[in-house]
């Protein structure tokens, strides 16, 4: 057994979600991602004398939505509090965020992992505000600073030190992510920043049911470089250990060319932050009203969906799973197998043809070309055996494609793939194939039943293709085991 | 020219075509220039005002109807309040040459019922001070004797109206920076209750207690003031919804009020004697005139100071982050990096006084201090503001004097912080509890100086406490 066999990672996380409110947390400044540095900005975001920041009820909408969602409990009233410290992108010099009562204490979240699923508790979700950004690496001289981002509302979600692996925080930013996007009150894009997170580690001896003493990685923004900061820092810190060394409490960065952490050599680690009520702004006073507005608001939540999907729909975990990562693309789904029991024709139409469709096309699924009533009719025409499942696929969905404003019925009409499930049309067929090879059908009754191949082969060629396969099938069993 | 006490006067004249807003306009930029040895305005905006006065003298002639309700009132404003495209400087190096992209809530409304405001006077820098000493323009001398302080924070607001530069002044008030300089130059100094009017565009001293406040000449003006600037804003988030009352039209008192009166400010240690003499004999007149006045005991005076320099300095360390040198104002052209920018800017920006209070509020709030300062200053401004509104439940107003002692003489106490800091010690309380007060000039000190006394009401009774004031004028 390997020395770090003996040891357990624990690791708690906070999440800063970017919430996808048009205007900022406190002034009506536009939240748009990518435009040019320093146009995102107001005399309020900027600090100038003598402005105040004013609440976005949307902030405070999407804090208890997620809330809700998590099964928190929402607090009526909180308060928001100041977290002084100077930095360039910081315009008034403190943060307006919650520190003494946040808007939403405790809950969980169901994550999925190998062996199983696993409940990750949640200590809190509190309301705060981005700073800007310092950019370091575009001028040889100068930091440069763009203030597009400072004061867009966040939400921080504190998890309890409840995940062991980084398996298992892959899991849990990957199911967080999608719970925001589902919520639709976060875009949750790591690549821009819309979700990143801070990293709480450390290492005990196996069975030991206290805390080691834990390090703190910063600003995370991709699930890869989590994954390596943790391996890196959870060898670090059994190695330090084992040489008789002692863990130290300290704020790490990660760095991604390395594949190293090290510590923050500023004095961030020094800050006495001042936390203070926020004398600017009344307690946020929420209504049960509010809540259990919201609460039936609440979509269907992707793990609920996930498990729907398998259960009531018999689908694969795969499938399943595919189908549920995005919210509209579950319900797209759910909405066609209200007319079609076929649940595996919709889910392969989604999984083989939409959705590759979709990415090639760059396009969403409000986009896409065919209307459901014409989807749910295709499906029909494959369910009722009208055109077969591989002309179906081959040749009438491309022509639907094209023209998606006429009913798949026409257009597999003008295609000429309408295959005839007429039993007396076949039955001659049948006869007539059965007929012409006297020998094949001696040999079939000796014991060869491989030959039913044969004998569907030359159905098909006889009906071009628009015999149905099994139906076929039955006759040829029928009249062969005479 | 005629000495205007308040806007019907003007109005009256204007109407009558016995004088012109541009005559009047004329007459108090005369009026500054002739009085600039007391260092009162900071900027004087000569021809804006001008051009105003000719539009609304033409506005007057072609439809009498459409002038706003303070058409012909001229006023100034205090170095804190934000006026869009104009110069705004909290008296202080660090926003040396600031402009400001928009205009507080207060000055808009009143620019929409066409004031002029005819210049940006002095005031300690970031409000904070008594003596108007702490200013980068350098100290403002009080009228009735140049030697001594007018008050402050606001005192340029109150020496303005001392010598007829402008009808009303505008100042602020987070612990008596409106009254005390009133009080010390012989006008009216008038603070509404906390959250009356919005503090959008007042540059912040200390949040929790600042206030909009007008300095006049008569006690309709401020009523006509308050009710234009009061209610509502989306700017703030913490001002008042309550409905407006038109305060200007209920002017008149014809009840017997009931006063209270603290024994221990009145007799206590450390109040100038002709003060305590005029206070008492301004109390006997009320008696005469069929008004209860009693003594009362209030337990908590000698904590109001303390607890009010904890809080206000804590808000006001953070609010003065801000001023970094990073994105306005001054930054040092010797810093050569990030740390560097913040120490040697803020150092060289801020003043003495800004520097203590900034200290002052940054250890209260520090880890380990916090408990022992800015908690207990919470739990004893919460024991202050429920002992005050219970006497006011009982009472319409709480009296006393507004100063403990008379203006004092530049650079007197400039070296002696504390006994500066107590001399507010009747002014704070009204700002701890958030509730409305008003300075009244009632006779003057032996030795010559103006002395005021103070009214306090409860929490959003300014149409009572105005019409009282406005009845014993």
């Amino acid at each position: 057994m390997s020395i770090y066999d003996q040891y357990e990672t624990v690791i708690g996380l906070e999440i800063h979600v970017q919430l996808a409110t048009k205007s900022k947390a406190f002034c009506s400044d536009d939240t748009t991602f990518g435009a040019s540095p320093n146009t995102h900005v107001s005399a309020i975001s900027l600090g100038h004398p003598g402005t105040l920041p004013r609440l976005n009820k949307k902030q405070i909408e999407y804090a208890v939505k997620l809330g809700l969602a998590l099964g928190s409990e929402i607090s009526l009233k909180s308060y928001f509090d100041r977290k002084n410290y100077f930095y360039t992108d910081l315009p008034k010099g403190y943060q307006i965020t919650q520190d003494r009562l946040p808007i939403c204490i405790g809950g969980e979240l169901e994550v999925r992992l190998k062996d199983g699923n696993k409940k990750i508790r949640i200590h809190h979700i509190h309301m705060e505000e981005d700073a800007g950004k310092s950019i370091h690496d575009q001028d040889p001289k100068n930091t440069l600073v763009d203030l597009n981002r400072a004061g867009v509302p966040l939400l921080e979600i504190v998890s309890e030190p409840d995940l062991r692996s980084a398996e298992e925080v892959d899991a849990f930013m990957t199911g967080m992510r999608q719970l925001v996007r589902y919520l639709e009150v976060s875009d949750g894009n790591m690549q821009e920043g819309s979700m990143r997170c801070d990293v709480n580690v450390s290492v005990r001896k196996k069975g030991d049911t206290t805390l080691g003493q834990r390090c703190e990685i910063k600003n995370l923004n991709s699930m890869r470089y989590a994954r390596k900061a943790i391996e890196f820092e959870t060898s670090r810190q059994i190695d330090l250990i084992e040489s008789g060394g002692k863990v130290a409490q300290e704020t790490l960065n990660f760095n991604p060319s390395t594949g190293k952490t090290a510590p923050i050599r500023d004095k961030e680690n020094a800050h006495d932050y001042r936390y203070f009520p926020e004398p600017d702004l009344p307690p946020v006073i929420i209504s049960k009203a509010f809540i259990s507005e919201l609460e039936k608001a609440q979509p269907p939540h992707p793990l609920a969906l996930f498990n729907q999907f398998q259960k009531k729909y018999k689908l694969s975990e795969y499938d399943a799973n595919l189908l549920t990562e995005e919210k509209l693309t579950a319900l797209f789904f759910i909405d066609l197998a209200q007319h079609s029991k076929n649940y595996k024709a919709i889910s392969n139409l989604i999984i083989n043809k939409i959705n590759p469709y979709l990415s090639e096309s760059n396009t969403g699924l409000n986009d896409f070309p065919i209307s459901k009533k014409h989807l749910s009719e295709f499906i029909q025409l494959i369910d009722e055996n009208k055109v077969s499942n591989s002309m179906a696929y081959q040749r009438l969905f491309p022509e639907m494609l094209k023209n998606g404003e006429k009913a798949p019925l026409d257009l597999a009409e003008k295609l000429n793939l309408i295959q005839s499930s007429d039993s007396d049309f076949l039955e001659q067929i049948v006869d007539e194939v059965l007929a012409k090879n006297p020998d094949k059908v001696a040999t079939y009754k000796k014991g060869k039943k491989g030959l039913i191949g044969f004998f569907m082969g030359e159905v098909m060629r006889a009906s071009k293709g628009k015999a149905d396969p099994k139906k076929t099938n039955g006759l040829l069993a029928k009249k062969l085991n005479v | 020219m005629p000495k205007y006490v308040s806007h019907q006067q003007v109005q009256n004249d204007l109407k009558a075509g016995k004088i012109s807003c541009q005559e009047l306009v004329e007459y108090y930029l005369s009026q500054i220039e002739a009085t600039k040895e007391l260092n009162a305005y900071v900027e004087i905006f000569a021809e804006e005002a001008r051009q105003k006065a000719k539009a609304l003298d033409q506005k007057l002639k072609e439809d009498p109807d459409s002038v706003g309700r303070l058409f012909g009132v001229v006023i100034s404003i205090k170095d804190v309040l934000c006026y869009k495209g104009h110069k705004v400087t909290a008296a202080s190096k660090i926003l040396n040459g600031f402009e400001s992209l928009f205009s507080a809530t207060g000055i808009e409304r009143l620019l929409r019922e066409d004031v002029i405001i005819i210049g940006r006077v002095n005031c300690d820098e970031f409000a904070m001070g008594s003596t108007c000493e702490n200013s980068v323009y350098g100290p403002t001398k009080n009228a009735a004797d140049p030697s001594k302080v007018p008050g402050g924070s606001s005192g340029a607001s109150a020496v303005a109206v001392q010598i007829d530069t402008c009808l009303v002044s505008l100042g602020t008030d987070t612990g008596g920076s409106v009254r005390q300089p009133a009080a010390f130059c012989g006008v009216i100094g008038f603070k509404p209750t906390y959250g009356r009017i919005s503090r959008y565009g007042l540059l912040a001293y200390g949040s929790s207690f600042d206030q909009i406040g007008v300095l006049s000449n008569s006690v309709e003006d401020a009523a006509l003031f308050l009710e234009i600037m009061a209610g509502s804003d989306e700017f703030d988030a913490t001002v008042s919804t309550k409905p407006v009352p038109k305060y200007s039209e209920s002017l008149t008192f014809d009840k017997k009020a009931k006063i209270a009166y603290f024994d221990t400010a009145l007799n206590g240690e450390g109040i100038d004697e002709d003060i305590r003499k005029l206070s008492f004999g301004f109390i006997e007149d009320l008696k005469k005139e069929g008004h209860t006045v009693e003594s009362v005991n209030f337990e908590y005076l000698d904590y109001i100071i303390p607890a009010y320099y904890v809080l206000t300095t804590a808000e006001a360390s953070s609010n003065l982050s801000r001023y970094d040198g990073i994105r306005f104002g001054h930054r040092s052209s010797d810093a050569k990096n990030i740390d560097e920018v913040y120490k040697m800017s803020r150092t060289e920006g801020f003043g003495t006084e800004v520097k203590r209070r900034i200290m002052l509020g940054t250890f209260v709030l520090s880890a380990g201090y916090y408990d022992a300062y800015y908690s207990k200053a919470q739990k004893v401004r919460r024991l202050i503001t429920d002992r005050t509104i219970e006497i006011l439940g009982n009472y319409d107003f709480i009296l006393m004097p507004t100063s403990p002692i008379p203006a004092w003489e530049i650079g007197k106490m400039i070296d002696d912080p504390v006994t500066m800091y107590l001399a507010d010690i009747f002014t704070v309380q009204a700002n701890m509890v958030g509730i409305p007060a008003i300075s009244l000039p009632i006779g003057k000190h032996s030795n010559g100086m103006p002395v005021g006394i103070q009214l306090m009401a409860n929490k959003f009774e300014e149409a009572k406490l105005l019409a009282f004031s406005n009845s014993i004028c």
